[in-house]
């Protein structure tokens, strides 16, 4: 387990500098739409990128992960058991590198988004791992039934493109902030059926490739 | 104390692929699995190294469970042929995090022999798997299979591809390996004459089946060619298993498999000429062919 | 040691055979170590199992021996025993086929001898 875990973790490190690029690129578009914006609230805005970033990558990967590195590390003599928790350990550590990097962002500048942003975290966490659960069943799909799985790349696309559509947009208006905190609000109280869909969706997720992974056959 | 493996089955929708086999691997020993193509070679290696579920049977590595066993496992390593078309994921990855990742989970994986074998090779770490020829993706599953140290190590078509000059020196390193570690080699391969000489004990998969485990010298040595005209050939064999007919005119050759105390009568006139291993898994397994 | 394996026959019977052969061109000489059967089947790329089946052979017929943790190594009178067991298979491995070929052909026996006093020994 010991090796499992050592190959999740640096696969974690690798995945999150690609996050950290689609935070970037995001935060250019935003900066070139907002002249004159100030530096620090500037920041303060920079871990809602990163979380869209996260949540991006985290959908995105999937196919890779479970029709790559699954059936490849099942045939460097993994068990299947094995395999499957290393995968949720190396996606607890990406949600868990993700929430940490904007908590310290905020506590580091603080601010009005800060201290909201402090208090969406329970929020954002629940986001990130129901993204997570939902992306993972989605990537196999998408390997197994390609058909439903264009479909649903396209409308995480279309949901990709508006994002940095609008956060260009915002910026432009010079309502970034305004506009951050609105949206932000929505995150600090946290709905119930938010909370209850974690559980859920995680657990559907490991049943769901648990059930696929026990007879798989390895192809590489 | 071996790998075991006990009345498997698999069925892929409805048909069978490995009916009852049937098989024990001793440790300190080189096999070889020669089969046509199809017979289920993979398969086979595929179930006792259990990256594929059987639909019946069990395999156990000294007495325990194989499956899901990650004990047992680390024992194994059964480095597969890897077909890097632009279909397949790992077509993107590197050499080098190929290797990388298999020296993360083969605990006793021996670097500097990696490092070896990269130079030997003549190998780019860099290149993409997808962009590399057929000989090129077997030294890597050869350097994995080698580097891996596993007690029980098993190579699909490790020569496939590779030139003359490559599968010599394969056949080298891995009878240096061998002779240095007495670790279990299974190797698959359908070209068979030059593997004989290095293989201590063959099995032939034939169908599905199991045809045969045996010394490979003591095989190659129980057959025989008798030819000669068709009534002294019939009489000279009269009692023996006689394999592979074929008749030119007045003229017959057939490949008998002796067993032990068995002879070719010899006061007839005939010529008895030995047979290769070869020649001998052509008899046996080429049969219906020539028959038509 | 540099002849090359045959399909012929046996290879572990080759393996012997070369080395008798090597000990009668003196190549190798007595009280001298022999290469080790993993040298021989890398040399050969054969399994040194069969390597160690040839040198066994030997070793039954007291041609070679084993000194403990060291190697296998000719034994004194090793030359004279191939000789001798050389001589006493000359008979059944090269005349009885040289008198089949020539039962075959035709030739008589007084032919025979005549080619082989022509011939230089």
């Amino acid at each position: 387990m010991k090796r499992n875990l050592k190959f999740w973790t640096r696969y974690n490190w690798e995945f999150t500098g690609l996050m950290l690029a689609i935070a970037a690129v995001l935060s250019v578009v935003a900066v070139f739409g907002a002249e004159g914006l100030d530096l620090r609230t500037f920041a303060t805005v920079v871990p809602y990128f990163l979380c869209i970033g996260a949540a991006l990558c985290i959908l995105l990967s999937n196919t890779g992960t479970h029709t790559l590195y699954m059936p490849l590390l099942m045939s460097m003599g993994e068990t299947r058991r094995n395999v499957l928790l290393g995968f949720h350990y190396f996606r607890a550590l990406t949600i868990a590198v993700t929430v940490a990097l904007c908590a310290v962002i905020w506590l580091v500048v603080p601010g009005e988004v800060s201290s909201q942003g402090l208090r969406s975290i329970p929020t954002i966490l629940c986001v990130l791992i129901i993204a997570s659960a939902m992306g993972s069943i989605m990537g196999t799909v998408f390997s197994k039934w390609k058909w439903l799985g264009t479909i649903i790349i396209i409308v995480i696309c279309g949901f990709a493109g508006g994002t940095v559509g609008f956060a260009g947009a915002t910026m432009a208006d010079g309502l970034a902030v305004a506009k951050t905190m609105e949206l932000a609000a929505y995150l600090v109280t946290m709905p119930w059926w938010l909370a209850a869909a974690v559980p859920v969706s995680l657990a559907l997720d490991v049943a769901f490739h648990w059930m696929l992974l026990r007879r798989q056959e390895v192809k590489l | 104390m071996s790998l075991h493996c006990e009345n498997i089955v698999k069925t892929y929708s409805g048909k069978n692929v490995l009916h009852d086999v049937t098989l024990d691997l001793q440790p300190g020993k080189i096999y070889g699995l020669i089969g046509r193509n199809g017979a289920g070679k993979t398969t086979l290696l595929s179930i006792l190294s259990a990256q594929n579920p059987a639909t019946k049977g069990s395999v156990t590595l000294d007495g325990d469970q194989v499956w899901e066993n990650r004990k047992s496992l680390s024992k194994i390593c059964f480095s597969r042929e890897l077909n890097a078309n632009a279909e397949s994921g790992i077509a993107a990855m590197k050499a080098k995090e190929y290797l990388r990742i298999a020296s993360t989970y083969y605990e006793d994986w021996d670097k500097t022999l990696e490092e070896r074998l990269v130079k030997l090779f003549d190998m780019n770490p860099k290149k993409k798997l997808g962009k590399m020829n057929k000989g090129m993706l077997s030294m890597i599953t050869i350097v994995v299979a080698l580097c891996s140290k596993a007690p029980y190590t098993f190579l699909d078509e490790p020569v496939a591809g590779l030139d003359v000059v490559a599968r010599e020196q394969f056949y080298k390193l891995l009878l240096e390996e061998y002779s240095s570690s007495g670790r279990t080699f299974v190797v698959s391969t359908h070209i068979i004459e030059e593997a004989a000489d290095v293989l201590e004990e063959v099995i032939i998969l034939h169908e599905g089946k199991i045809l045969l485990t045996a010394d490979t010298q003591a095989f190659v040595d129980s057959a025989v060619h008798v030819s000669g005209k068709i009534e002294e050939v019939d009489a000279a064999v009269t009692g023996l298993e006689v394999h592979h007919t074929e008749t030119v005119g007045r003229s017959k050759g057939v490949t008998v498999f002796l067993k032990p105390g068995q002879k070719v009568d010899e006061s007839r006139d005939v010529s008895v000429q030995p047979v290769s291993l070869q020649r001998a898994f052509v008899a046996l397994c080429g049969e219906e062919e020539t028959r038509q | 040691m540099n002849e090359r394996l045959t399909e012929q026959k046996s290879i572990y019977l080759q393996i012997s055979e070369m080395i008798e052969t090597d000990i009668l061109r003196e190549i190798l000489l007595e009280e001298e170590q022999v290469p080790s059967t993993n040298e021989l089947a890398k040399l050969y790329t054969i399994n040194p199992a069969t390597a160690a089946k040839g040198v066994g052979l030997l070793v039954d017929e007291g041609i070679l021996y084993k000194r403990r943790g060291i190697g296998m190594f000719v034994s004194k009178g090793a030359r004279e025993k191939i000789l001798a067991k050389r001589k006493a298979a000359f008979a059944e491995n090269h005349v009885a086929p040289l008198l089949a070929e020539a039962r075959s052909l035709g030739i008589s026996k007084e032919e025979l001898l005549t080619m082989i006093g022509e011939r230089k020994l």
